[in-house]
């Protein structure tokens, strides 16, 4: 508690100063910095009110003397009264002041004057004289016709903003940069205030002709902040004109996503879909570019594993998302494959976009068959270092965690002599180092395996497999990545 | 039913003391009382607001009311404006009681306790009292950072954001007296005209004479009324305006040139009062041999410029008007005695600056240099 009051004093002289420095906010400069310090400010707000609302008036007064000047300063500065909810406890922390039973005409002056700044807060920041006196005239008080004019003013900027981006050219009726990049600034603290959903997106979406960004980089940061807590629900469109025109809320994005993944304690295929769907980033990537780097994301985290089978579920998971989502995106916006997948050759990444539930029973062994002759080809024959190597290709491969199941299906059903090419493509799956002769041998050791067993077990009772010793071979994985049900024979 | 309009009355009289000095008397237990009025006030306007009958009976109830103050705006304090300003009756009467510096120190410190519990205070399904003010101040810090930081007047002042929010809440105003007939219409209009700044009025008149059509949609009826059917207050506007010269020709004189010509081609019946008030101008105007050009006889006459720019935007109107005009014009010409030379009658003279000015802007956007329609 003695620690706490401490800290609290040195943050007090701390926010006494910034807000000095801020005044009224009407720089481009206090504009930014409070943007910026915003949020903090709002957490010291807090701990003040649960420190001021154990003490009694004359006390507040006591302990911070000055403390009526730094709640009027923060009050006289619209960009701390606009964020979330630091209005509601300026005001928490101004009742704490009043005096239930003034002794004295200085305690009678301090009430009047907090007064005065709760009206400030709530009825204050009157401007035309002429609006103010026409809605008089009227019969309409603030609170009848507030959220009209936002919403008004909010409608205008935005179709303002609209025809800045389609007659870019036409230069008289351009909207300046810093005006622009003004109005960003202005969006920050009032993210969460939905009025102003119509002027984000248009920020987002509408983008002049400027070489550079004119945004402010606080402005995506707060906009991606308030997404990934829903916050906020702009159209799908505009969140994909956020992550292209700011890199840093994308890998944010996915930094969230693995954090999620992460915490949650025994992810279930239905978890990682549910969040993987959550964060929207499946419909983002349609976008190349989106896609790129999420997928180097992807990539970095599977090398740093050293390839975790979590990290492999996730990818599948995301894969399949993606190419609903990519079904469903409008056919105007379809790219070429290569576009995605730069490293492999595009015949390989059309086969394995097929969904394997598309493929009638009978030709599975031929696409199977087909899958692993490209691949084959793409890694034994390609000299290391064009096209990312073995790695890349494996990584393709991975993502698509239908075409290994089926392959297992495939060996297991069929009692005949097993297709070097589906053994192929399975030691490849869990042995993507391997040289030629190791997977060979691992080869030849699921035929010796399943001709010392026999008769495999039919199908249908494929849930209860047979209990096999754990392999000590560390190409054969104990347990298949993607689902519960092991399909790969625990070999000796 | 009775004891709710009974309730609606004594909430009202109550709105009213509570920007009085009258509140000193008032002690923590009134002040309480006053918010649970206001907060079953609220209560009622969420469950009723879409039932015909109750919310009927309390429109006719705050009408009588109106009426008997003898018009809103007109008293000392307005009360509440409308049925849907009970969905937010309790802001009000806060608002009004935290400003009011009458209040005593006991009764104050009950009100803000009421006002502000702090956090942890909760309500399912309403949104309590405590949020709403945080939200409007919220809002208005937004207000007032947009006007400062990206607001621009739009030089066409129908598409400006200030003006429109006036102009709906001018059409809206309109509807209510309409329904509560507790005035004409009109005699409401002509006391705003004595009352308010009349520049903007008349610009916020313009504004909402060209505001689009809207349909009201049902889901609106809990919310402040602002996308009500401008179809009828356009017509109780211009019903008014041509009925009031003095106010017409004001109008006309204070507005820019192209905001009349598309209040005038969206409402025919303005027109023929509009070219008279203009031939009225022109015939003012004498020529000046010396100088060459059309003086004004008396100073507050409208000079030859602006005549010319009034007209040169009425001809660049759609078709019905843009033919009125020309033969508005064509007519005075007659009347003066036809002339072709310019400086004999003021209706040459326009016509020829007219046709000229069509000519050139036809060689500029390089048309062909027949002179069709002028």
């Amino acid at each position: 508690m003695a620690q706490d009051s401490v800290d609290l004093s040195c943050d007090y002289q701390f926010w006494m100063q910034k807000l000095s420095v801020w005044d009224q906010a009407s720089t481009l400069e206090t504009q930014q910095d409070t943007c910026l310090h915003v949020a903090q400010f709002q957490e010291f707000l807090r701990k003040m009110y649960e420190a001021l609302k154990e003490m009694d008036s004359n006390t507040v007064i006591e302990r911070f003397p000055t403390i009526g000047q730094l709640l009027a300063k923060a009050c006289w500065n619209p960009f701390i009264l606009a964020y979330d909810e630091s209005q509601k406890i300026l005001i928490w922390c101004l009742c704490c002041l009043i005096n239930k039973e003034p002794q004295n005409s200085g305690q009678s002056k301090l009430n009047s004057w907090i007064q005065g700044v709760l009206s400030h807060i709530l009825s204050a920041l009157r401007f035309d004289k002429e609006v103010a006196l026409f809605t008089q005239g009227l019969g309409y008080a603030p609170i009848d016709y507030y959220p009209g004019l936002l919403k008004n003013m909010v409608l205008s900027l935005a179709s303002e903003l609209r025809e800045n981006h389609l007659n870019g050219f036409n230069t008289q009726r351009r909207m300046a940069p810093e005006r622009v990049a003004s109005l960003s600034r202005v969006c920050v603290p009032l993210i969460t205030l939905t009025d102003v959903d119509p002027l984000v997106e248009a920020l987002l979406i509408c983008h002049g002709r400027e070489p550079q960004e004119i945004l402010q980089p606080e402005f995506f940061e707060a906009v991606n902040e308030a997404i990934l807590l829903k916050k906020i629900s702009l159209p799908m469109s505009a969140v994909v004109c956020l992550w292209l025109r700011h890199l840093p809320s994308l890998e944010k994005a996915m930094l969230h996503l693995f954090e999620k993944l992460i915490s949650s304690e025994r992810n279930c295929l239905r978890r990682i879909e549910c969040f993987i769907k959550d964060s929207s980033l499946p419909q983002a990537a349609c976008h190349p570019a989106i896609f790129r780097v999420v997928d180097e994301m992807f990539r970095c985290a599977l090398l740093e594993t050293d390839g975790a089978l979590e990290i492999i579920a996730t990818i599948q998971v995301f894969t399949q998302c993606f190419v609903e989502a990519l079904e469903k995106a409008s056919k105007q916006l379809r790219f070429a494959l290569k576009t995605y997948f730069p490293y492999t050759s595009p015949s390989l990444a059309m086969v394995l976009l097929q969904d394997p539930q598309d493929i009638p029973r009978g030709h599975w062994l031929q696409t199977l068959k087909h899958i692993s002759e490209l691949l084959r080809e793409a890694v034994e024959d390609q000299t290391h270092g064009s096209c990312g190597g073995p790695f890349e290709s494996w990584f393709l491969f991975i993502h698509f965690g239908g075409w290994a199941e089926m392959v297992a299906e495939q060996l297991l059903m069929s009692a005949a002599e097993p297709p070097t090419a589906l053994l192929w493509l399975l030691a490849f799956y869990y042995g993507p180092r391997d040289g030629r002769q190791q997977r060979a041998q691992t080869m030849m050791a699921y035929v010796m395996a399943t001709c010392r067993h026999g008769d495999l077990q039919p199908c249908g009772q494929r849930r209860s497999p047979v209990p096999t010793e754990v392999a000590r071979d560390e190409t054969l994985p104990a347990h298949s990545p993607a689902k519960r049900r092991p399909f790969f024979p625990k070999v000796i | 039913m009775e004891s709710l309009l009974q309730h609606l009355d004594r909430f009202s009289e109550l709105l009213a003391v509570s920007s009085t000095t009258y509140v000193s008397t008032w002690d923590p237990a009134t002040v309480r009382r006053a918010l649970q009025w206001a907060r079953y006030l609220r209560h009622i306007h969420r469950r009723f607001g879409r039932h015909g009958p109750i919310r009927t009976a309390l429109e006719r109830r705050l009408h009588n009311q109106w009426r008997q103050e003898g018009g809103f705006g007109r008293g000392p304090v307005p009360g509440l404006a409308n049925f849907q300003a009970l969905g937010h009756c309790d802001v009000l009467l806060s608002l009004r009681l935290l400003e009011n510096r009458a209040l005593g120190d006991a009764a104050r410190y009950h009100l803000v306790q009421q006002l502000f519990p702090g956090p942890g205070v909760r309500d399912a399904d309403e949104e309590t009292l405590q949020e709403s003010l945080a939200r409007l101040a919220r809002r208005r810090s937004a207000v007032h950072m947009l006007r400062f930081n990206g607001y621009r007047e739009n030089p066409n002042l129908q598409e400006d954001s200030l003006m429109k929010t006036q102009a709906e809440l001018l059409l809206e105003r309109l509807q209510e007296v309409g329904k509560a007939e507790a005035e004409r219409p009109a005699r409401f209009l002509s006391s705003l005209w004595e009352r308010l700044p009349q520049n903007n009025f008349l610009k916020v008149i313009a504004v909402a004479l060209l505001q689009p059509p809207l349909s009201r949609r049902p889901q609106e009826e809990l919310e402040p009324g602002i996308h009500k059917s401008p179809g009828e207050g356009s017509q109780v506007l211009v019903h008014w305006l041509l009925g009031n010269s003095e106010v017409f020709a004001a109008f006309c004189r204070a507005l820019p040139a192209g905001l009349l010509t598309l209040v005038t081609s969206r409402h025919p019946a303005l027109s023929p009062v509009y070219l008279g008030l203009l031939t009225d101008w022109g015939q003012r105007l004498h020529y000046d041999l010396q100088k060459g050009i059309w003086v004004e006889t008396e100073s507050q006459d409208v000079p030859w410029e602006e005549l010319h720019n009034r007209f040169q935007s009425l001809c660049q109107a759609p078709p019905p008007l843009k033919d009125k005009v020309l033969t508005a014009l064509e007519t005075c010409k007659a009347q003066d005695g036809d002339f072709e030379v310019p400086g004999l009658s003021i209706w040459t003279d326009l016509l020829l600056a007219l046709r000229s000015g069509a000519f050139r802007k036809r060689q500029v956007l390089g048309l062909s240099a027949g002179l069709s329609s002028v």
